[in-house]
Formats: C-alpha cells, sequence, structure tokens
C-alpha cells in the first residue's frame, strides 16, 4: 500500500487564497489550473478547503468543484462549512469524491452516520483538529477557535465507529509553524483506530514528510504552504521518500 | 461517436466517470434504466452492493439480453462486484451471476476501506490490459470477489485480489480508471478501441 501525498488549497470566493488571518489574504491563483498542475506533479489527491465568509461566496464553491473536477483524474475532497446532508450530497453531486466534516461533525454526529450509510464511508472524511494539552489532545472546532472539550482519540474512535473512512488529523500547534509534524498525535491517534489517517500541520522540509509517514504512521500527507510556495515539489518529494524506503506513487 | 449509458442507480459522484468517458471521445449519457442503442453500458462505482444489485436485478432479464446481443458492459469498483453470484454488503445478496464468486469484506488484517493506489499486475495479456502491467491505480473499497474464474489484472492489499476481470463483452475493474491519472486514461482508450473493435 503506497503512501499518499496531499495538496490542500484554501479557496475563498472561487480563488485560491493563502493568509495568516482572513484580513491578508493573497490571491494565489485559479483552483482548477492549481489542482491540475498538482496532478500533474505527482499529487494523489487534492483537498479544497472552502474559507469563504460569504454565502455568494460558498455558492461559488460548487462551480469550482465541478470545473475541477472535470478535468482532474485524482481524487478530490472538499472541505469547509459543510453542515447538512444536502451540503454533503450537493457537493458529491458536483463531482466531490469525499467531503470533509469537521465544526458540524461534532455538534451533530448523526451527520457522519446519515452521510456514510447514503454515500458509502469511502465519502466520509472527517476532519479532526487537535491541541495538546499535557499529556492528551484535546479537540476544537470552529477554524481552531472553539474548545469541544472531546479527547483526540476517543473523538477518532467514535467517529470510526459512526462510519467515517478516514480521518484528517491537523495538529493546531504546528500548523503553519514549518517546523513538522506532530508526531505523537499523528502516531496516537493512527494506532487507535482501522481507517486511514491524513496527516496535517507543520509540512516545512521533506524529512517532516518521511517522519510522520514513517514513525508517525499517519497512510497519508498533507501539506499546503510548502506546496505552494515552492518549497517543496512534490516530484522531488516523492523521489526523497522513495529513496528513503517509503512506498509512494511514482 | 460510440454512445456509452451511465446507470444512475440513485446517490454519488457521475459527474467524474462522465468526464472521463468524454475525454476518450464518448457520448455519455445518465439514464436511470439501461437502453439497447448504446455501444457501453456503465454500472458506476458507488452505493452498496445490496442496494446496488436490488435496482439492477429489476433490469436483469433486459440486462442479459443486451449482453447476448454483443452490447458490451463496464463496470467499476461496486459495479464491477455486482457481475459475481452473490455479496455481502447489506446482508447476503445475489448478484447478476455472470461471473462465479462472491464479494465479501477483505480478509486480511488491513485497514480498510482499502484507500490509495497500488500497482496492478497483468495476469493475462489482453487488448484491456495493455500499457497498464506495474502501473498504480486507484483504490477505494472494502470488498473483493473471490472467484475461481481466472481474472485478467491482479492486485494486493493483505491479499492477492482481481484487479481487472473480462468475459466475453464484459469488463470490470476494482480500481476507479476515473481516478487513477494517467493509468486510468491508458485503460480508457484501450477501452475505447475495444468498443470500436
Amino acid at each position: 500500500m503506497t503512501k499518499r501525498i496531499i495538496a490542500c488549497l484554501d479557496v475563498n470566493a472561487g480563488r485560491v487564497v493563502k493568509g495568516v488571518n482572513f484580513l491578508n489574504l493573497k490571491d494565489k491563483g485559479d483552483p482548477v489550473e492549481l489542482a491540475s498542475k498538482y496532478e500533474e506533479e505527482g499529487a494523489d489527491e487534492i483537498v479544497f478547503l472552502d474559507i469563504s465568509a460569504t454565502i455568494e461566496g460558498r455558492r461559488t464553491m460548487i462551480d469550482v468543484v465541478r470545473n475541477t473536477a472535470s478535468v482532474l483524474s485524482i481524487p478530490l475532497t472538499v472541505g469547509g462549512g459543510i453542515r447538512t446532508l444536502e451540503d454533503v450530497s450537493r457537493m458529491l453531486s458536483s463531482g466531490a469524491d469525499k467531503v470533509s466534516i469537521n465544526t458540524a461533525a461534532v455538534e451533530n454526529k448523526k451527520l457522519i452516520e446519515i452521510s456514510s450509510n447514503e454515500f458509502g464511508a469511502q465519502a466520509v472524511v472527517v476532519a479532526i483538529d487537535a491541541k495538546r494539552e499535557m499529556d492528551s489532545w484535546s479537540v476544537y472546532t470552529k477554524s481552531g477557535t472553539y474548545r469541544t472539550g472531546l479527547d483526540a482519540i476517543l473523538w477518532s474512535k467514535e467517529v470510526e465507529r459512526l462510519g467515517s473512512g478516514e480521518i484528517l488529523l491537523t495538529s493546531i500547534d504546528k500548523d503553519g509553524t514549518r517546523s513538522g509534524f506532530d508526531i505523537d498525535l499523528t502516531f496516537a491517534v493512527s494506532s487507535s483506530v482501522n481507517i486511514p489517517v491524513i496527516a496535517s500541520g507543520g509540512a516545512g522540509n521533506m524529512e517532516h514528510f518521511y517522519q510522520v509517514l514513517s514513525r508517525g504512521g499517519a497512510d497519508a500527507a498533507l501539506a499546503a504552504g510548502v506546496f505552494h510556495d515552492g518549497v517543496i515539489r512534490i516530484k522531488d518529494l516523492k523521489n526523497y521518500l522513495l529513496m528513503k524506503g517509503v512506498d509512494v506513487r511514482q | 461517436m460510440p454512445t456509452a449509458l451511465i446507470i444512475n442507480y440513485g446517490v454519488g459522484n457521475l459527474f467524474s466517470i462522465s468526464s472521463s468517458l468524454r475525454r476518450v471521445g464518448f457520448e455519455v449519457k445518465i439514464k436511470e434504466s439501461p437502453e439497447a442503442n448504446s455501444d457501453l453500458i456503465v454500472f458506476p462505482g458507488v452505493g452498496s452492493f445490496s442496494a446496488v444489485s436490488n435496482f439492477l436485478l429489476s433490469f436483469s432479464e433486459q440486462l442479459n439480453d443486451m449482453r447476448k446481443s454483443g452490447i458490451k458492459f463496464l463496470g467499476v469498483c461496486l459495479g464491477l462486484q455486482i457481475f459475481f453470484d452473490k455479496g455481502t454488503e447489506g446482508g447476503d445478496t445475489k448478484g447478476l451471476s455472470w461471473f462465479s464468486g462472491t464479494v465479501d469484506k477483505i480478509r486480511a488484517n488491513v485497514k480498510l476501506p482499502h484507500i490509495g493506489w497500488d500497482r496492478i499486475y497483468e495476469e493475462k495479456k489482453t487488448e484491456l490490459s495493455e500499457g497498464l502491467d506495474g502501473r498504480y491505480a486507484y483504490f477505494v473499497h472494502s470488498y473483493v470477489a473471490y472467484t475461481t474464474e481466472s481474472y485478467i489484472m491482479k492486485s494486493y492489499y493483505g491479499i492477492e485480489f482481481p484487479a481487472m476481470v473480462e468475459k466475453d463483452n464484459v469488463v470490470g475493474t476494482q480500481f476507479h480508471p476515473e481516478k487513477s491519472s494517467e493509468t486510468g486514461k491508458i485503460f480508457l482508450e484501450n477501452l475505447m478501441r475495444w468498443i470500436k473493435r
């Protein structure tokens, strides 16, 4: 089984953006073009994270997904603002292969269960944002601003039981730091569940990917900034991982 | 332009398979029931075995007639699984029995669903498997066909399983060609040649 490298694109009102907060968003280009470019460079999957704050922005996302799906031939996951079964259905029928659910999964566990029953576990990714507290990790929602009080390991087991097909695990402590993935968190979750775990948050160099895919036990690793800025080229990353003995798709 | 009819048996993403068939030159229609004036009937890879087989078995006579008349069939993932005698997903359910065998959960100590890229290997050289031996394909499934029949391509996930089956005018892939980048494109181009033959 090969390990997957996933490129994540933040989309605001139909454009790929980058910024540390909503006040400082820099335009990084057209999502359709960027997704295709990453496919060509060897990305195994694409994730779109809709960070639009407005209703019109969210509507635009449907078109972005449709236009991307008509040219992309690798799996596409869409997350951000998925709150109801109708949202899930709309994204999948527009060409997304999976949806990623975060806040709504915590607030309404039934959404995981009904989405999984309706569309299959493979279409449902639960995103878990976790922050270290002493010797455990706490689950946060609402873009990392709201402490739910849930334990990340227990919540991971629960979402598996509810029918999630994968877990997209983001370390809030590491996100944006480029200091490496949270290996301990990833290993703790990955060894507690029997569904694939995608590690996210903290990618800064190629060694970081190697660590999380080997010691961390992750089935896939996701990054955004290091790919967009050209710090790491996916082709180079895959060659490096192969050299280190990690099986990836060539 | 050859026409491909994708059977819409309910839910899920039919957009990707339509787009990828169009890209290799098919005229694509999506319908709730099979139609004889098609060059290719496609069973897409969405839904569960019991739901989909119940749906398709309501057309079984029509489908069997079409098959005898020489219309070609493509089954993707679950669409391949429906070709077999029986499935266990959602309770024991009959399939189309075009191939003999049972579709059951992957019997190995591995994480399920099997999601990701694995190599596919040629077992038998055919025009459909041409250029695919050793290439990576994208899989998303928890069930595989356990069969004593021969298959044309295989893959491994804890166990060996059929990655592509072919008999007469029926072909099925356990992987998703529409999600398998260059590998998928090669397969769909082979498929197009096979249709035109």
